[in-house]
């Protein structure tokens, strides 16, 4: 049960790009950078989350991305849709619909598992993993001040 | 993001095995993979595993076979789910140390991975295969 690596970075990279916008384009290579992953495969995942209208490409000296809403209004589950396809655990595990064993476990299990986490990348904004974020990195720094 | 067929099948195998054994009637691997229209040499591999975990017991000899190893009510999807599927969690990083160049505390990421699992494995845990069993009587007795 994995998330593709597209899904895990494009959204580790999606929060950095966001913590440190400041009502301006933010180099995809500074956030590269910064979250050691690869220019090319960002500018990959980035052109994604272009299409999917999450963030726009800004030209010039000074180009890079920018979101293209206010981050509380991005929720993580458009975010891991536009990487990721919709989100579904077993999503191929209703074929047989004709078997009352896993017709049980659609109905008890995954559908379950895929309504709640469902709900959960809804209720989630880009704006809160933000703002987490920002904490955590206040907390290390002043740890590293003691 | 998906479930592995190795944790589909076990939680079919022990659905199975709550439908057409007990301790007294133990079932053959060899009638549960015709019912279940599955390989009887891969589901040997995933019943191995839940023997393993002490989730289903086995018994050599002419009354050998399978049967669960605790009442119905007390066997968990999550835990069937936990012998069987090896990567249970949406994120690698969440049961074992991966070098993905950043520290952890610093990741932008690490808490929704972590509270999408919780999700996953509560949801897991409440149910049980005595659930499964009751939610699908009308299995045909072979």
């Amino acid at each position: 049960m994995r998330l593709s690596t597209k899904g895990r970075y494009g959204l580790r990279a999606l929060v950095d790009l966001a913590a440190h916008e400041e009502g301006e384009a933010v180099s995809l290579a500074r956030t590269a950078q910064r979250q050691k992953l690869s220019l090319n495969y960002l500018e990959q995942v980035f052109g994604m989350l272009r299409r999917a209208g999450i963030v726009a490409g800004v030209k010039g000296s000074n180009g890079g991305f920018r979101l293209t809403r206010d981050m509380d209004e991005i929720t993580v589950k458009e975010v891991l849709e536009a990487l990721e396809g919709e989100f579904s655990i077993a999503e191929d595990a209703g074929e047989d619909t004709q078997d009352p064993v896993r017709n049980a476990l659609r109905e008890l299990l995954w559908d379950e598992i895929d309504r709640r986490v469902d709900q959960f990348l809804q209720e989630k904004t880009l704006g809160s993993l933000v703002r987490e974020y920002r904490r955590n990195l206040e907390k290390d720094a002043a740890m590293d001040s003691i | 993001m998906k479930v592995s067929t190795k944790g589909r099948y076990a939680l079919e195998i022990a659905a199975d095995l709550a439908m057409h054994s007990d301790s007294e009637h133990r079932e053959s691997l060899k009638n549960i993979a015709r019912r279940r229209g599955l390989s009887e040499k891969y589901l040997e591999r995933i019943v191995k595993m839940l023997s393993r975990a002490g989730i289903i017991s086995s018994a050599r000899g002419v009354r050998g076979g399978y049967c669960l190893a605790k009442d119905a009510r007390e066997i968990t999807l999550l835990e069937i789910l936990e012998a069987s599927e090896g990567e249970l969690a949406p994120v690698p990083c969440l049961t074992r140390e991966t070098d993905c160049g950043i520290e952890c505390g610093q990741c932008p990421t690490r808490e929704v991975w972590g509270e999408m699992w919780e999700i996953i494995k509560k949801t897991a845990g409440e149910v049980t295969v005595a659930d499964l069993q009751s939610q699908a009587p009308s299995q045909i007795q072979i």
